[in-house]
């Protein structure tokens, strides 16, 4: 089989902190990496360019979501056979790409999802693990999101066929139920395996999860 | 009556402003004719407030005429509110189109 191409795509907002390690640890792993800076007012731009990998600037804060849609959309392109998304923060592993990557190089999956909640152990915060997973399960089953250990995954690997398919609308954090709804409504091949996250900061809180369900509300009207 | 005549002065102030509005081209027609009808209807539903309020106590409403007026005023905002919203998401949406084809057609670019 023809070697695929893998993108990984890193949406940054105000990551100076952490992006030069992060482009640093991923760039070797991949074919391209794609940072998309939404809009950041540090210097998260110049310190990834400095690395030389494409870096996309949107011109204003648009969110985690449409800087991945940003970043699809430059992937499909530049000829990508796979997309990863990967945060910004260093919150995931790079060397678990490949864990992702593998299941659609050998054609067992289109799209694989990584899960804190197999048999790797994450420090999950108490509150996430046991209040806010399981009300974010809820919502994904009444979604028709069924079956998945994690739900809630920004570690994820997409094929071409699964990008060009899955849209992501979602500018803001509601992009995750998103992803997960256009996958099972494509009826796509879904895997999930086991991924490591570090937790420095809580990430999403409880009011964010609130947002999310406005947020796939109200698209759900203006769709 | 008192009441009844502020409340007209008041219209009738919207109204010249309305009319002022148009003279200027400051407003496209239909929300001249919009505005004109609202107005002019609020005028005549404080005109004959007694019909009303018999009108909406024959329909079985305890409170006044112009209480149940109100109700549906708030009732109509907040159907404006949501439609506002939903207008405001699609002009988001509509940015982020715009903000993402000039990050991938600036590529490079500094």
């Amino acid at each position: 089989m023809s070697e695929l191409k893998v993108f990984c795509i890193i949406p940054a907002w105000n990551e100076g902190k952490n992006i030069s390690r992060v482009v640093a640890s991923v760039k070797p792993l991949v074919d391209a990496v794609v940072v998309v800076d939404d809009g950041s007012s540090d210097d998260t731009y110049d310190l990834a360019n400095a690395h030389g990998v494409v870096v996309l600037r949107h011109a204003t804060n648009r969110g985690q979501g449409a800087g991945l849609q940003t970043g699809n959309e430059y992937a499909l392109l530049f000829d990508a056979d796979i997309v990863v998304h990967f945060d910004a923060d260093g919150q995931f592993l790079a060397e678990e790409i490949k864990d992702l990557v593998e299941p659609i190089k050998s054609g067992e999956a289109d799209v694989v999802f990584g899960s804190r909640f197999m048999e790797k152990k994450s420090d999950i915060p108490f509150v996430k693990k046991y209040v806010i997973m399981p009300l974010a399960r809820m919502v994904n089953n009444f979604l028709g999101i069924s079956g998945m250990t994690d739900p809630q995954s920004g570690f994820r690997a997409l094929s071409r066929r699964a990008i060009e398919k899955v849209l992501i609308e979602h500018d803001d954090m509601a992009h995750c139920s998103e992803i997960l709804m256009k996958v099972f409504k494509n009826n796509f091949r879904v895997k999930e395996v086991p991924t490591t996250v570090i937790y420095e900061e809580f990430g999403q809180r409880f009011g964010g999860g609130i947002k999310i369900i406005k947020s796939i509300f109200i698209k759900k009207i203006i769709s | 009556m008192n009441q009844q005549l502020i409340a007209l002065t008041i219209i009738a102030f919207f109204l010249f402003r309305l009319a002022w509005q148009k003279k200027r081209n400051k407003i496209k027609k239909g929300e001249f004719i919009f505005w004109l009808f609202f107005w002019l209807i609020s005028a005549i539903a404080i005109l004959f407030i007694k019909k009303i309020d018999a009108l909406v106590a024959g329909l079985g409403f305890s409170g006044s005429g112009i209480e149940v007026l109100l109700y549906i005023a708030v009732a109509i905002l907040f159907y404006f509110i949501f439609r506002l919203r939903l207008r405001l998401s699609k002009i988001e949406s509509d940015i982020t189109k715009i903000v993402r084809e000039i990050a991938i057609n600036n590529q490079g670019k500094k």
